[in-house]
């Protein structure tokens, strides 16, 4: 810089604010000149290569056939193998026998039993109006011909979550207090997480066949991390002085686990359980894949006769039980739940005929609790159980259950009645038919959905797809990956990312990897150009996040499968309504943790920029953005992930790519090997996508902080 | 150095012990180092480094440094000290809730550091009982089964401990308060919780690790009178944190002042009064009420010959107490002591000298003529 001696020169200030600059200067340009070098390098690799193209099929290992040679050695030894024979069948037969005996049981009970104590259970943990919800929507079931379906759905869900629970808990508590045991753990349950709940059919049915109950273990298998963690976490968050408290005292291990620290982690616990009860019902048309039957059954079957009103109604009729599951469960975590005898909505307690009608039924409450307490005084005694006294409606609602069994038990009808029933699957046949006629080109112009789905094919995906698996040259996309990781990881990762890339083509699914790439390219681009907007937007006005909330935490509710339905209402089938169904269900991420980051910028650092005179634009682009900045790419990365897991399942209704490639496997005993290559293939691209999304958003928090 | 006069007091009064049992809780060189490289850590202390030099060269941090004091039956240790100066490591090492890097703690003669799990289990269950600084309640338990929970371990009936827990409840005002769970309560009814929950289990040594820190002057004064009455019954061991001075000098049989992990200093209240070992202690002792604290004992001047007429006043007898007489009177007092023998006189001037000490800055411990016999 400047040669003069330090006393003539300029002041030393303006010398250090030059070098700055020039340093600054340096920076940006090396950046820049790094990403410039590297795009220089691929287009060299690619023009090299240009003759290359896709992946050539003589490096492919043809790991399919040597699937396929394990299922047929399972098959033929299924029968005498000891592994079979004193392991495999055993948990088979036991589940199956667990199974049918619940489900037995609750076909068993007359539907108005199973109707009233669904009631009364979501009237004990939330309200009366919950209550009277949750008993049309068990009324729905019966209504919409399903009863049985529902049943046996409710059955292999209860199964599924029991042995989930069984496992969890214990290894919970385990790696709560065992760190290297937590440490060990954390990888295994990280991947759990990230791999779409597809992969995990095949090799249960490589083990198990298709039926229910490899239905149920893959359930159990892709629902069982919640609880988990939560468990381990809820215990581990419990002070260490209530801990030493109970030491103290000379409480052993056990008992200080059993009298302090579970039940100071139960909240913590029921909301791992919630979450397991979730992941396993989102799964339960997947499931129906290898045979779990039920309400997903009929939703795979109707989709694939294009029934879409039947497919619509049975999928309704899971989000129900979602959405029952869902409250119940969250009701049950909060400790001493409310119990209100509100109808309205709290806004109109005042209004004169609502407070009439509330109370009345708070005098119809009393007369009830009366009742009970009549019938729960003598029982007490009898039992010597003081406790029983205590809860006079829970002792009178399992009375009139258990008269309800009775009566129906001796008439020997529990079947649901077919003179409650309706139907609007026709209403939306014809709907799906208006739509196709009328939406696709409205009024003879050229807007509409075709134009729509159209130009997102012929702009976006085809030549990206296209691009990727023909047009560049496979070292050019590996190198690429390799370039990406090395920048955001250093060396172990760009070695990580090359793996996984070169492990799609000698897999033999380059061009179906691509394929379903370029999809998830696609749907998260317009989920993030969707989601981050309404996120700001929420974050800057509490009306519209207020408004926003009911809708994010619907799309989170419904399974993901039962989200395609309405998109192939408004888009027919292909890979358009599965792009837009990906973004539909990664929106509420993106937009969750905007609006989160842009909240959580502490009112302080705002009212300073305020302060200063800076514009809400101002305030917003240079101090809310910025610090939100780590939480917005955490939404990213869900919004990847999500959107990967929804373009699989896409692969149903027309997607293609790996998605439809592991269905075929496991639709076809023939192909099973090619199945589960392709599922492979979406566990090198879940966790290749993963790895290179956490190392940006570690970037971007530099302190490492827990989840 | 401070940290001799603490070894000398802790072994004196150690001897003091004059019936031959042995005291029921003796420490003996305790040290607390919190790191990773505890090896290099206490070769560094063994050669005398300093709490600062063994941080910076180790990373390792000397919380508790080769504490050595034992209590009496029926005596209450008080041990004060700024935060941070490792009150709490040192308490907690006691019954082995941490574990002391090296030294010994003797519960009735057996070392606690050869116990099993389960006999340091029996031992907690039994004897020992604690009042922790931040409370340790159970959230989860109502007020009652947290006072009973000690029983609830050793396995008492819920009739049983229900009644003594109700019981205990009463002496700290919160019967009213049974069905609440503690965060219903205020921080000060919480800490009575606590100190109910370990004075439910009816321990024979007790540790009070700031136990009326959070509560209002009235009740404050209260819970000490009422630990005071308990302990003219009860005759149990203590060992008491406090930052309050006042509170120190009002509970406190012998009291220790600690300092970066080291007693500077462990005498009966009226030694460190009249006696603060260093800067550090006289800055405690500052405002300390000494008329309250010191014995016209250590005031008298020796007997020389004749001595003065007029109602003679007691040797053991705070200097408050006799006051009113003292100003008086123009001339000196007589003292006499427990026989009614006239042992020394008493003057204004000394005891004007000796009120007058405390704002004289820099005056050297012991080189007036205010040395404690
Ligand atoms: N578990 C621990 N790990 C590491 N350092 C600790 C631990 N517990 C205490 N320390 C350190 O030991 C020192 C003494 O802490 P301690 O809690 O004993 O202080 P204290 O005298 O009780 O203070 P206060 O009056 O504020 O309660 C502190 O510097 C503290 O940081
Ligand atoms: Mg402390």
């Amino acid at each position: 810089m400047t040669t003069a001696a330090p006393p003539a020169g300029p002041p030393p200030a303006a010398s250090t604010i030059e070098a700055r600059l020039a340093l600054d200067r340096q920076r940006r340009l090396r950046s820049g000149g790094g990403l410039a070098i590297g795009a220089a390098v691929l287009v060299a690799v690619q023009i090299a290569l240009s003759s290359l193209g896709g992946f050539p099929e003589s490096l492919v290992i043809p790991l399919s056939d040597w699937i396929d040679d394990a299922r047929r050695w399972v098959i033929d030894n299924q029968t005498s193998h000891w592994s079979f024979s004193f392991f495999f069948n055993p948990v088979s037969d036991s589940i199956d026998w667990g199974l049918r005996a619940v489900e037995g049981f609750l076909l068993w009970l007359p539907w108005y039993v199973v109707a009233g104590a669904t009631a009364m259970i979501a009237t004990a943990v939330l309200r009366l109006r919950a209550g009277l919800l949750a008993a049309v929507g068990v009324l729905y079931f019966g209504a919409i011909g399903l009863w049985e379906e529902s049943l046996q759905t409710v059955a292999l869900m209860t199964v599924a979550v029991a042995i989930a629970v069984a496992i969890g808990v214990p290894v919970g508590i385990a790696s709560a207090r065992y760190d290297r045991l937590q440490q060990s753990l954390r990888p295994l349950l990280d991947a759990m997480q990230t791999l779409p709940a597809f992969v995990y059919l095949i090799p249960v049915v490589l083990l198990f066949g298709v039926a229910r109950v490899p239905a149920i273990i893959a359930t159990v298998v892709y629902a069982l991390p919640p609880v988990i963690r939560l468990t381990s976490l809820g215990i581990r968050a419990v002070p260490a002085v209530t801990v030493e408290a109970a030491e103290m005292f000379g409480a052993t291990p056990r008992q200080t686990l059993r009298k302090v620290q579970f039940p100071l982690a139960m909240p913590s616990v029921l909301t791992g359980i919630n979450q397991t009860i979730m992941m396993a019902l989102s799964i339960v048309v997947i499931a129906a894949l290898i045979g779990a039957g039920g309400l997903g059954q009929v939703v795979l079957v109707s989709l694939r006769g294009l029934f879409v009103g039947r497919a619509l109604e049975a999928g309704l009729a899971i989000v129900v039980l979602a959405v029952i599951m869902d409250r119940v469960t969250h009701g049950a975590a909060g400790i001493g739940g409310r119990r209100r005898l509100r109808l309205m909505p709290d806004a109109l307690a005042h209004v004169g005929p609502v407070r009439s009608v509330e109370g009345t039924l708070s005098a119809v409450d009393r007369l009830l609790l009366r009742a009970g307490s009549l019938l729960a005084e003598p029982l007490s005694r009898k039992l010597d159980m003081a406790a029983v006294e205590r809860h006079p409606r829970k002792v009178l609602g399992a009375a009139l259950l258990a008269v309800g069994t009775v009566i129906g038990a001796a008439i020997g009808r529990s079947d649901f009645p077919a003179g409650i029933s309706f139907s609007f699957a026709p209403a939306i046949d014809w709907l799906v038919d208006w739509v196709r006629d009328n939406l696709y080109e409205i009024g003879g112009t050229w807007v509409g959905t075709g134009w729509f789905s159209d130009s997102i094919t012929i702009y976006a995906v085809t030549p990206l797809r296209e691009l990727f698996s023909a047009e560049l040259a496979w070292p050019v996309v590996v190198l690429a990956v390799a370039l990406a990781g090395w920048r955001l990881g250093g060396v172990p990762l760009a070695a990580f990312c090359t793996a996984c890339a070169a492990g799609l083509g000698f897999l033999g699914m380059w061009e179906l990897s691509m394929d379903t790439l370029a999809q998830v390219i696609v749907a998260v681009a317009m989920a993030i150009l969707c989601g981050i907007p309404l996120g700001v937007l929420a974050a800057r006005n509490d009306r519209f996040e207020r408004m926003l909330k009911p809708v994010l935490d619907f799309l989170q509710t419904i399974p993901s499968f039962v989200l395609l339905v309405p998109v192939i209402i408004m888009f027919n089938v292909g890979r358009i309504p599965g792009i837009i169904a990906s973004v539909l269900y990664a929106l509420p991420a993106a937009t969750r943790l905007t609006n989160l980051g842009i909240r959580q910028v502490e009112g302080e650092a705002t009212e300073a920029s305020r302060a200063f005179g800076a514009t809400r634009g101002q305030t917003l682009r240079k101090v809310q953005l910025p610090l939100a900045a780590p939480s917005i790419i955490a939404g990213i990365n869900q919004t990847v992930m999500l959107v990967l897991a929804m373009v699989v399942i896409a692969g149903l209704v027309g997607g293609g790519g790996l998605g439809l490639e592991t269905v075929k496997g496991l639709r076809r005993t023939d192909s099973v090997g090619s199945g589960f290559v392709a599922g492979l293939a979406i566990v090198l691209l879940a966790m290749l996508l993963d790895r290179l999304l956490q190392a940006w958003t570690r970037r971007f928090t530099p302190v490492e902080s827990g989840p | 150095m401070g940290a001799d006069v603490g070894d000398d007091a802790g072994r004196d009064d150690a001897g003091r012990d004059g019936t031959g049992a042995a005291a029921p809780l003796v420490c003996t060189e305790i040290t607390k180092i919190f790191g990773e490289d505890l090896g290099a850590a206490e070769a560094l202390l063994a050669e005398g480094a300093s709490r600062q030099d063994v941080q910076e060269r180790t990373g390792c941090l000397v919380a508790v440094r080769d504490v050595t004091f034992s209590v009496e039956r029926g005596e209450i240790f008080v041990v004060m000290g700024l935060s941070g100066s490792g009150k709490s490591t040192l308490i907690r090492c006691l019954s082995r809730l941490i574990e002391p890097t090296s030294g010994t703690v003797e519960i009735d003669g057996t070392p606690i550091g050869d116990l099993d799990d389960e006999g340091l289990r029996e031992l907690r269950r039994s004897r020992l009982s604690m009042v922790f600084q931040h409370f340790g309640l159970f959230p989860h338990r109502k007020v009652i089964d947290n006072v009973a929970f000690g029983l609830e371990i050793q396995g008492a009936a819920k009739a049983d401990r229900y009644r003594r827990a109700l019981q205990v409840l009463e002496v700290v005002g919160l019967q009213d308060w049974i069905d609440h769970f503690p965060q219903q309560l205020s921080g000060g009814m919480q800490q009575r919780v606590g100190l109910a929950r370990a004075l439910c289990v009816e321990p024979e040594i007790l540790f009070f690790d700031e136990p009326f820190s959070a509560l209002d002057p009235l009740i404050r004064r209260d819970m000490q009178d009422e630990l005071l009455s308990l302990q003219a019954g009860m005759r149990r061991t203590l060992v008491f944190i406090t930052h309050d001075f006042h509170e120190a000098l009002k509970l406190g049989d012998r009291i220790a002042i600690m300092k970066d992990g080291e007693f500077v200093q462990v005498g009966t209240p009226e030694q460190i009064v009249s006696a603060p070992a260093d800067e550090y202690v006289r800055e405690f002792t500052e405002d300390a009420p000494k008329t309250k604290v010191i014995t016209v004992g250590s005031v008298m001047r020796p007997v020389d010959g004749e001595t003065p007429a007029g109602e003679p006043v007691s040797l053991t007898a705070v200097l408050d107490d006799v006051l009113p007489q003292l100003l008086a009177s123009p001339e000196a007092l007589c003292v006499a002591d427990d026989q009614g023998e006239v042992v020394g006189t008493v003057d204004r001037d000394r005891v004007a000298a000796l009120l007058g000490e405390g704002s004289r800055a820099g005056a050297a411990p012991g080189d007036g003529p205010l040395e404690p016999r």
